[in-house]
């Protein structure tokens, strides 16, 4: 598999799921995380799944990710049947999977060590050093994982994914650990970074508002087992004002339309529990 | 009445006082040392009974031994040979008990259709293999070493073997995704996680490693401290027997303590 921008596919379907499920049988018990789910994402479109916890919006990630296999249906990328795991995409997990013995500089220069992305030193530490101060963690390229705050790793997280440059990014709660402001800021950046880029890009959240400010097109997943309950096209232009769009009266209609969609769903979810 | 009650005041003030300056390290000190010249006295004085030649303790007769010993040499060969026997097998042992704890640690299916062998061979109180290997190595290191590396091997194994499966399964996914061979996420994920796992397996064993020499040489040896014990009780020489273990005492107080200080520099440094 090579690496590399989708050329080719730069309006066409870009990740396809077809009526794929997923269904997980532990002790004798088979417990259903999703059910077959039909879903095309073209190449460069940003689109956030939202949903009640325990939807499976995750196993969507982790199914394009090649980490999981689907119980039934398919799971193609660019084309191709997604078999193994997926080196074409770079995914930042809910848990920040940084390595506790590599201090913040080691960590996000990670995957520019590995065969597969090999760079000489000196462009590897250009580019880690320019990557830490786009997530603004300069100053702190010496600390370890433990002595950062929640925030700064996931940001530092955030470096490690996008310094490989993948073309498309499975994000899950990115930012869902982070304080109001720097939320709006790293979603700012994380918005001229696709654009710039011409990222596809995949974003699971619980957070309505965070979606539509991002999204091209916003999934709304019902509650366990998760399935699509709708899917809808977010018109608003880009770029977009990260900081005002919420105030405007676009926002508040789409809002207002999903929410109503979605309270039902995770009231649901939280009775199941 | 009230004189006799002042002088048991004064009594009593004067042991608070005492109680106080015993509490300090040099009254500590000169407690133990008060300790040691009541046994050594206690020993060297006491009326034994003419049954007891064979077995009592004389500690001038010890010193006098201690001090030919360190003479003509005897004590520094046997020592020595005991320190060999016991850096030989502990090496060998963490080198094996290091990569097979690995090659174990990467091969689950390997591991699981071993695990009942290794546990039986883990069992076994490696002592019990000395007579056998002196069949095949006769008396001397070839015997004693494999008692203590075999001892050292299984402690160390066992510890990698943990350390390698406790490498968190979600950051070998994120290699995985990342492009990571499977030589990539061995190496940068699976072995420094082990890595603590491993020094503490390390350390524990050190002391096995001492206890195991000394019995694989009262057993299969012709030379150090255990041989130095088993000779002397061989000729019913009470004294020197008595020497050899007080060498045996200093060295194993010697070890701890050093193991203790760096312990302690290794817990600072992390």
């Amino acid at each position: 598999m090579g690496i590399g921008m989708a050329g080719d596919a730069a309006s066409g379907t870009m990740i396809s799921l077809r009526s794929a499920g997923k269904q997980f049988s532990a002790r004798g018990t088979t417990l259903r995380a999703l059910q077959p789910l039909t879903l095309d994402i073209n190449a460069q479109e940003f689109v956030a799944v939202v949903g009640p916890s325990g939807c499976g919006k995750s196993t969507i990630l982790n199914l394009i990710a090649g980490l999981l296999r689907p119980s039934e249906g398919s799971v193609r990328y660019d084309g191709s049947e997604v078999t193994g795991p997926n080196v074409r995409v770079g995914y930042m997990t809910q848990k920040d999977t940084l390595l506790p013995w590599r201090n913040v500089r080691d960590n996000v220069g990670l995957a520019l060590e590995l065969r597969i992305r090999s760079a000489s030193r000196e462009a590897a530490a250009a580019r880690v050093a320019q990557m830490i101060e786009l997530v603004g963690l300069a100053g702190f390229e010496r600390h370890y994982p433990a002595e950062l705050s929640g925030g700064m790793r996931k940001r530092t997280a955030l470096a490690r994914t996008l310094i490989y440059e993948p073309e498309t990014l499975l994000m899950d709660e990115p930012f869902g650990a982070l304080d109001a402001q720097l939320r709006l800021l790293l979603m700012d950046q994380l918005q001229r970074l696709t654009q710039l880029r011409r990222i596809t890009v995949v974003f699971v959240t619980h957070d309505l508002a965070e979606a539509i400010a991002l999204a091209d097109r916003v999934v709304i997943m019902s509650a366990r087992p998760g399935q699509i309950r709708r899917i809808r096209e977010v018109p608003l232009p880009r770029p977009r004002d990260i900081f005002k769009l919420r105030f405007t009266e676009e926002f508040a209609q789409l809002y207002e339309e999903l929410w109503n969609e979605l309270k039902d769903e995770v009231a649901k979810g939280t009775d199941n529990r | 009445m009230t004189t006799a009650l002042r002088g048991s005041h004064d009594a009593l003030a004067a042991s608070s006082r005492l109680q106080n300056a015993l509490t300090t390290p040099a009254g500590v000190a000169a407690l133990r040392i008060l300790v040691i010249v009541a046994i050594v006295g206690l020993l060297e004085y006491f009326p034994w009974p003419a049954s007891a030649k064979l077995w009592r303790i004389r500690p001038s007769a010890i010193v006098q031994t201690l001090w030919t010993w360190l003479v003509d040499g005897l004590i520094w060969e046997h020592l020595s040979a005991t320190l060999v026997t016991m850096s030989l097998g502990y090496v060998i042992g963490c080198a094996l008990g290091i990569g097979g704890g690995i090659v174990l640690g990467l091969l689950p299916r390997v591991n699981r259709t071993l695990t009942p062998f290794l546990a039986a061979a883990n069992s076994l109180p490696k002592i019990a293999l000395a007579p056998l290997l002196i069949i095949i190595f006769g008396l001397g290191y070839a015997a004693k070493v494999p008692l203590v590396a075999a001892t050292v091997f299984f402690l160390v194994l066992n510890s990698t073997l943990d350390g390698v499966k406790s490498a968190d399964p979600d950051v070998v996914d994120a290699m995985k995704v990342m492009g990571a061979t499977r030589w990539e996420q061995i190496y940068k994920v699976l072995l420094p996680s082990a890595l603590p796992w491993v020094f503490t397996g390390m350390r524990i064993s050190v002391r096995y490693a001492f206890t195991n020499t000394i019995l694989a040489e009262l057993i299969a040896a012709n030379s150090g401290l255990g041989y130095l014990i088993e000779s002397n009780a061989a000729r019913f020489d009470a004294t020197g027997t008595y020497t050899a273990v007080l060498v045996l005492v200093i060295v194993s107080v010697s070890l701890t303590e050093t193991l203790v200080k760096l312990e302690g520099l290794m817990a600072r440094r992390r």
